[in-house]
Order: structure tokens, then C-alpha cells, then sequence
């Protein structure tokens, strides 16, 4: 009996691939299964070729899996292009109508291939048979799929009832009829190939989202109140789900017209006392740069995600790559304090995000969440969160004297901040170097207090962060050690597993916070370690050089990967064995 | 009343400054407004304009160069309660920032804009500026400028601009009346003022200005129609200063609805409820 299955749909862009995965892995979702959701796109509207793949399991499951239990291709290019990632059990499904196969000898119906078995299903006369149009063929393909993995149509009816139900009940009985007769036609026709699946047990509640999703749930809950954004892969789905709750979660989301405006506009809105936030990728990061700088020096909250993408330039825009960590880390002119959070996983993308607003507001700094195309879109089932958080407003001052101090020196380098309309607060925020009150000085001993001071800041913020403890993955007691960031945190821990099952024992430090350094646990961690890898997706270890920098320790061994895909689970176990 | 907007910093401005004058008419704005110092925000450029900032005592965001429009539309989302001006020069507008002069216009936010124009960018020693006469011999441009200069207010009249003034800041009584005019406008004002720059641009002197500028409203000019008012715009012999044209249109924040029920900063965030937006991920 099976406990996972992985479905790969295949198909050209503008066939609506994305939704009709989504539709398929919310089924399982409903049959209390979790999924693990990874797509790939070209740069196109339409044309190009597209995947949505669903790693469906009994237990939480954290990354994709090379190989494919179940293939459903929409176009004849998916047959080529996959056929490496099948096994000798694969399931391929596909319209031979559609899919005119120009392999050099035909594919004999049922009869195992070199790659998979064929299950050729009219998905098209399915459904105009079943009434519907032909573009429904895909909803007949899943009725298939449900059939073959032993799953009851009613949670693709269900998920079919949620998604066309703004159409009318006509639609939403039409398109499960469609369904139904794709189930009838697998079962008639392919009942020996049904999929032994373990039924699901853990009914606790959960959601399936994407990371950018976890990260506008987040802002929302950490009481973001003002969003402006310009569009930019990966980020723009955020700005696409928060302009949809706007009006009903009492959102300003302002669609500016072009990065530089996005960061000044939403630095106004966080003086005048509201929490903001921003998302962009690199290229638009650049153009907000020396507001960055802005934020550091007038020392005002700002929380930016930042999804990184294939760069330099415009690179490989629906492409995943981490290399951008140690440009965040340095950008802008000058030296002022700064944050930086990657989070790992969906989970991490809400909470770390409705956290980064809590340190932005106390410290009133910028907070960069660092994340990545694979992150963003990615979509992962987690546990429902709480619905309820509280917010406590920080680090301002309730009963200013006048002329006010806002740039007061601190123990801790923090200084209260009044915001506009309130009495006794006039003050001036000032991108030049400043006085206590705001005004412009070149003056040596207050240059040299305000530099302290912001250091001083960023030296609290250190004893705060360093309280918390990074997670170490996998046995903590391994000899084997791998340090990691960001979202490569999936496809390790599915890594650890399949090394487990094999009896190799391996942990991990994924750090989900990178600024302020946290030299300390990091130190801690790699020295009880026999032997050290480090695994990023970039072609020059940013994070092994910021460890060097840091600790001196330098990590020769290195898993690095940039052609545009994430890791695979099975690469990590690869390059672990080789070298165990 | 004139205290309330000074601060305890001497102004720096080089004597005979147009500068003097632009500050003396927003101050005498606000008095006339009676407008208490914490309920304004003014949102500054980089430029010898924008070093008003430590002079005046109002709630102040001295920011980047040309980036003075952006915040404050940020100030006037989070609190449209407030008063919120930016100032900014013709290099900073025109120049380096004119992205957001032509999309931020179109929004009607309602800010007043005030532009320093005084065809230099001074504050660097004297540089051409989008507004600088085609053939001005400046350091950037030892041979004469080659670019035609761009015309403001002709651009924000076919723009969408809700309200479109010109003022001269060697008229101090004049400019306060525009300034006045253009805070009570719930819109996008935007005030062009002709300042002259003793240093940089000798040729452009107050006497140069007094010599060609009239004021709108002597002619009994109503300010209501865009076609007249591109004309007037486009007048090379003589400058009108006054009002061009104002038009009564909804201002931005009036057409968010988030904001309906008062200021996003007033809006509490101490308990959030994110329950019925899980509901659609299950």
C-alpha cells in the first residue's frame, strides 16, 4: 500500500494547467491528505510548456519528488519532456486525440512502455459526451485520476462546487458531470491499474497556500495596514490577493508607478504611523535602494519581501535562484541597520512575516523578507494557524514635550517616535544625518552620536534575535551537518527522511533568520559536526561566505544548484552518499 | 502667529534668494489657514528649496531628490486628516522625479505641490534643467542646452491636473492667496512659482520677471476652461501668474473605500481576526 503519490499534470500555457492542479490537490486536501504543490512556466501568456505537480501524502510533506507516479500530459511535448522522471509503474495519461504521438514506434495501449504505461483516455469526447465543452477535458482527465487513486468523486465534486459556484449551479453540475464520466470511463476501462492509496486519518484542520499567500495572511494579521507594490514575478500574487481583501480587511493597497515610488510612498504612510509593507523581486529591489538607506537613516519601520528570481538582469524571471542574499544584505550607500528574515517554509511565511512587523515597528528599521519564486508559488498543507493575533503597538512616545527629541540617544539605541497630527511631536524626519530633533548636522560629535546610536539599535536587535532558537533538522547528534537558508528547508527535511530510511544519520541548520547574524548558534552547531555541507541555490555559497566572514569556519563541501529549479529531494541524497 | 511656524534654525538661503519669499508665503498661508503645526506635514526635496525643512516647524519628511511627491500621498493615505505639501524644484519634478509628476497627478491626491522653479539645479552650481531655455550656456552645457525645455503647466493641463497655478516668489502677498487656494483644493495642486537664483541664473533676475508677469485674475479670467488655459500657458512674451484652471473632482482617498470609515491610522490592528480568510484555503 502506497502512503504518497505524486501526479505531474503537463501542458502548454493558456490551458489553465494551474487551475485544474489546484483543483486536483484541494481533493485530496479534502480527503484530509497533505500536498506538497510545485509549478513551472516559461515567461508567456500563452504557449510554452507548463507543469503543476502534487506530491500528495498521508503526513505533512515539504518539497516535490522526482519521480512521477502519475502523469497527465495535455500536449505532446509532456511525453517527450517527462520521460525521464517516469518509473516502470508510471501511469501516463493522455487524449490520443490531443496528443498525436510522434514517437519513433507507436505506443501500444496498456502494454508497459520503457517509461510508464499508457492509459489513453478521450478526454475531449468525454466531455462533450458528457455535454460540456471540450476545453472541460481537463476535469475529466481528474475524474480519472480520482478514479485511479481509489479516491470517491464527492471531494472533486466538492472542490468543483467552490470553484464555479460564482457561475451558477448549471456550471458547477456540468463540470462535475464531466468529472463523473471520466471516473466511469477509468473504471470500465482501467480498473487493474488502480493505485493501492492509504486512506487519510489525520483530519486535523488544515489549508493548502502558497508562500505568498502565508505571507499576505501574515502582514494582514501583524496588522499591516498600507500595501503598495509595482508588479514583478514572483511577488505579484501578493499584491493581486491583497488589492482582492482590500475593502474588506480595511487595506490601503496602492499599485504605484514604479518601485521608487512604491518604498517612498509606503515610508510617508509608515511616518504618519501606520504599518506598511512592500513586495518586489530583485530588479525592482534595486530601484528601491536608496530609499532603503531612507528607512535606516530616518529610522522608519518598513517591512519588503523580497522574491528572488534567476537574475543578473532580467535573467530567468519565472525561475527560482538565492542569489541575491548577499545583495540585500549590502545594498544602499552607507551603513545602517537592517534585517533580514528567509523564511523556509509556508508555516515560517506566516509567522516570521507577522513578526518581521513587530521588529520593524520596535526597532523602526527596514525588514527584508528574503524569499524566492519556489517559495512564493509553491503551495504546501500546514495546520491552520490561529485566527486571532494581537498586536501591541511599540516604540512610540504618548506624551511628547516640545520642541520633541525624536532621535533621543537610548540605552538601546531606540528612540520614541511621535507621528504627525499628534501634539507636542512635530519633528522632522530627515534622510540627511540629523540632530535629536531631525534638523540637518554635520557636526563631528553628533555625526558620531547618531552612528552609535543606530549601531547600538542593531546591537539590541542581535540580543533579541539570538534568543531565538534556529531549528536544527533531522538528529541534532549526527556526525553529518548541512547549513542551509531559506525555502531549500523543504527538500532537505525530505531528504533527512529518505537518508533515515536508509540508515544515514544528518541534520541541518536551515537559517530562517540571516541579519543580525547568528554567529553563535551557527558556531555551536557546526562544531560537534565530523562532516559539513552547504546547500544553496546559487553558483558562489553567499551564505557559506557570510559563515566564513562570521565564524572563520570555512565549509568546503558544497551542493550548489542554479539552473533555474529548485532541489530535488533525491539530488541532496545523491551528493550525501557520494561523499559519506 | 509667525512663530509657530519657525524653527530655531537660521535660514541658510544666499541673500536675495527666491527662497525668501516662497517661505515668508507659506508661512502667511498657514497663519490665514490657521493651521496648528501638527496637523501639517510637508514632504521635502533634495535642492536649496527643500532646505526649508529645518526652518519650518510643521511635521516634516525631508527625503531623496525628486522623491518629495511619493511620501506624501503615502502621509495623506495613512491620515487624510492632515495637511500635506510637498516641495520640490524643477529638477526634481521635471527631472529626476517626472514619473511621478505625471502619475501621481492623474490620481488627484490631495496634496499641494509646490514647485521652485527656477530653470537651475542650483544647489550642484548651476547645472540646465528640464526647464532651462534651449541654447543657455550652463557647466553641464558649455555649448547651450540642446533640449527645448519641457512647459509644466501645459503638461499638467492636459494631464488631468485638478488644480494648475503659477505664482512668482517676488510676489509674496500673491503667492500666500495661491497657496491658500491650493491647500483648501481637495485635489492635486500643483503651484509652479518662478523663483529667480541670484547665483545661477543672473539672467532671470526679479527685474527680468516684474517686466513680464501679469496677474490672471486683473482680466477677469475664470479658471474654468482647459483649452484657455493652455493658452495662457503657452504665452512666451508674458507670464500669467494666478490660478489656470480648477476643476471640483473626487480626490483619491475619497475613492478608497478602505478609508470611508475615517483614517487608516485610526483603524485599530491590537486584535485581528484572519478566520474567514483561512476559510477559502481549506
Amino acid at each position: 500500500m502506497k502512503n504518497t503519490i505524486n501526479i505531474k499534470i503537463a501542458g502548454s500555457a493558456g490551458e489553465g494547467i494551474k487551475s485544474v492542479g489546484l483543483m486536483l490537490s484541494k481533493s485530496f486536501l479534502k480527503a484530509s491528505y497533505f500536498t506538497f504543490d510545485y509549478m513551472e512556466y516559461p515567461s508567456l501568456i500563452r504557449g510554452g510548456h507548463n507543469t503543476y505537480q502534487a506530491n500528495i501524502s498521508l503526513s505533512p510533506i515539504w518539497s516535490q519528488a522526482k519521480k512521477i507516479d502519475i502523469l497527465i500530459c495535455l500536449n505532446k511535448q509532456g511525453l517527450k519532456l517527462h520521460k525521464d522522471e517516469l518509473k516502470k509503474d508510471s501511469l501516463v495519461i493522455f487524449d490520443p486525440e490531443t496528443v498525436l504521438v510522434e514517437a519513433e514506434k507507436p505506443l501500444e495501449e496498456k502494454k508497459p512502455a520503457n517509461n510508464g504505461l499508457n492509459l489513453t483516455i478521450p478526454l475531449k469526447k468525454i466531455a462533450t459526451d458528457a455535454g460540456g465543452l471540450p476545453i472541460m477535458a481537463n476535469l475529466a482527465g481528474l475524474g480519472a485520476v480520482m478514479f485511479l487513486t481509489g479516491m470517491d468523486i464527492k471531494y472533486l465534486f466538492l472542490v468543483i462546487e467552490q470553484n464555479f459556484s460564482k457561475k451558477g449551479q448549471e456550471m458547477v453540475e456540468q463540470n462535475q458531470k464531466v468529472a463523473a464520466f471520466g471516473f466511469e470511463f477509468a473504471e470500465r476501462k482501467y480498473s487493474e491499474y488502480k493505485v493501492d492509496l492509504q486512506e487519510a486519518s489525520n483530519k486535523q484542520e488544515k489549508i493548502l497556500l502558497t508562500g505568498n499567500e502565508a505571507i499576505s495572511l501574515g502582514a494582514i494579521a501583524g496588522g499591516m495596514k498600507f500595501y503598495s507594490a509595482y508588479p514583478m514575478t514572483p511577488a505579484t500574487s501578493i499584491l493581486h490577493y491583497l488589492a482582492s481583501k482590500a475593502k474588506e480587511q480595511g487595506l490601503v493597497v496602492k499599485h504605484a508607478e514604479d518601485e521608487i515610488s512604491v518604498i517612498n510612498m509606503a515610508l510617508g504612510a509608515s511616518f504618519a504611523g501606520v504599518r506598511v509593507m512592500t513586495a518586489t523581486s530583485g530588479g525592482g529591489f534595486a530601484l528601491m535602494s536608496e530609499a532603503l538607506g531612507m528607512a535606516g537613516i530616518m529610522e522608519l519601520p518598513i517591512v519588503i519581501v523580497e522574491g528572488m528570481r534567476s537574475g543578473p538582469s532580467s535573467g530567468m524571471p519565472t525561475w527560482h535562484d538565492q542569489g541575491d542574499l548577499n545583495f540585500v544584505l549590502y545594498a544602499s550607500q552607507g551603513e545602517f541597520p537592517r534585517m533580514i528574515i528567509s523564511p523556509g517554509d509556508v508555516e515560517e511565511n506566516f509567522y516570521l512575516t507577522k513578526q518581521a512587523f513587530y521588529f520593524a515597528e520596535k526597532y523602526q528599521l527596514p525588514v527584508i523578507i528574503l524569499t524566492d519564486k519556489y517559495m512564493a508559488e509553491s503551495l504546501t498543507t500546514i495546520k491552520l494557524p490561529e485566527s486571532v493575533s494581537e498586536n501591541e503597538k511599540r516604540s512610540f512616545s504618548h506624551e511628547p514635550v516640545s520642541p520633541f527629541e525624536r532621535y533621543k540617544d537610548s540605552e538601546n539605541g531606540i528612540s520614541l517616535r511621535t507621528i504627525p497630527g499628534q501634539d507636542k511631536g512635530v519633528y522632522l524626519s530627515n534622510s540627511y544625518e540629523h540632530d535629536l530633533f531631525g534638523f540637518a548636522t554635520e557636526e563631528i560629535e553628533m555625526r558620531n552620536l547618531m552612528v552609535e546610536k543606530r549601531l547600538r539599535k542593531f546591537e539590541t536587535l542581535k540580543k533579541e534575535v539570538c534568543q531565538i532558537k534556529q531549528h536544527v533538522l533531522g538528529d541534532p547528534d549526527a556526525e553529518i551537518g548541512i547549513v542551509s537558508w531559506g525555502s531549500n528547508k523543504g527538500p532537505i527535511v525530505e531528504a533527512l527522511k529518505i537518508l533515515e530510511g536508509k540508515g544515514t544519520k544528518a541534520s541541518c541548520l536551515n537559517l530562517n533568520v540571516i541579519w543580525p547574524f547568528p554567529e553563535k548558534q551557527v558556531v555551536d552547531y557546526l562544531s560537534g559536526k565530523k562532516f559539513v555541507i552547504d546547500i544553496e541555490c546559487n553558483s558562489t555559497a553567499q551564505l557559506a561566505g557570510l559563515i566564513r566572514q562570521h565564524t572563520g569556519i570555512e565549509i568546503k563541501e558544497r551542493l550548489l544548484k542554479y539552473d533555474g529549479r529548485p532541489f530535488y529531494p533525491e539530488e541532496i541524497v545523491t551528493k550525501l552518499a557520494e561523499l559519506n | 502667529m509667525q512663530n509657530k511656524y519657525t524653527t530655531p534654525i537660521k535660514p541658510t538661503f544666499c541673500p536675495g534668494c527666491g527662497n525668501f519669499g516662497i517661505m515668508q508665503a507659506m508661512k502667511d498661508a498657514f497663519a490665514q489657514l490657521n493651521l496648528p503645526s501638527e496637523k501639517i506635514v510637508i514632504s521635502y526635496d533634495v535642492g536649496c528649496n527643500a532646505n526649508m525643512a529645518d526652518f519650518i516647524n510643521t511635521y516634516g519628511f525631508h527625503g531623496l531628490h525628486g522623491r518629495s511627491v511619493p511620501p506624501a500621498v503615502g502621509v495623506k493615505l495613512a491620515n487624510h486628516k492632515l495637511t500635506c505639501l510637498a516641495l520640490i524644484g524643477d529638477g526634481g519634478f521635471y527631472g529626476e522625479g517626472a514619473q511621478h509628476f505625471l502619475s501621481l497627478m492623474r490620481g488627484n491626491h490631495d496634496i499641494t505641490v509646490l514647485v521652485h522653479d527656477n530653470q537651475r539645479y542650483s544647489l550642484t552650481t548651476g547645472q540646465m534643467s528640464p526647464t532651462t531655455p534651449k541654447g543657455t550656456i550652463t557647466v553641464s552645457t558649455p555649448e547651450g542646452a540642446i533640449e527645448e525645455p519641457i512647459n509644466p503647466l501645459a503638461v499638467s493641463l492636459v494631464n488631468h491636473c485638478t488644480f494648475a497655478a503659477r505664482g512668482f516668489a517676488g510676489d509674496v502677498v500673491h503667492l500666500q492667496d495661491l497657496i491658500v487656494k491650493g491647500i483648501e483644493h481637495k485635489g492635486f495642486s500643483l503651484i509652479e512659482i518662478l523663483q529667480p537664483c541670484v547665483i545661477w541664473n543672473k539672467e532671470r533676475s526679479y527685474e527680468w520677471y516684474r517686466e513680464r508677469v501679469y496677474k490672471l485674475e486683473n482680466e477677469g479670467y475664470a479658471a474654468d476652461n482647459r483649452q484657455e488655459a493652455l493658452t495662457k500657458a503657452q504665452q512666451q512674451d508674458k507670464l500669467a501668474i494666478g490660478v489656470f484652471y480648477k476643476e471640483e473632482k473626487k480626490a483619491y482617498h475619497q475613492e478608497v473605500s478602505s478609508l470611508d470609515n475615517g483614517p487608516l491610522v485610526e483603524q485599530a490592528i491590537n486584535r485581528i481576526d484572519i478566520g474567514k480568510l483561512l476559510e477559502e484555503f481549506k
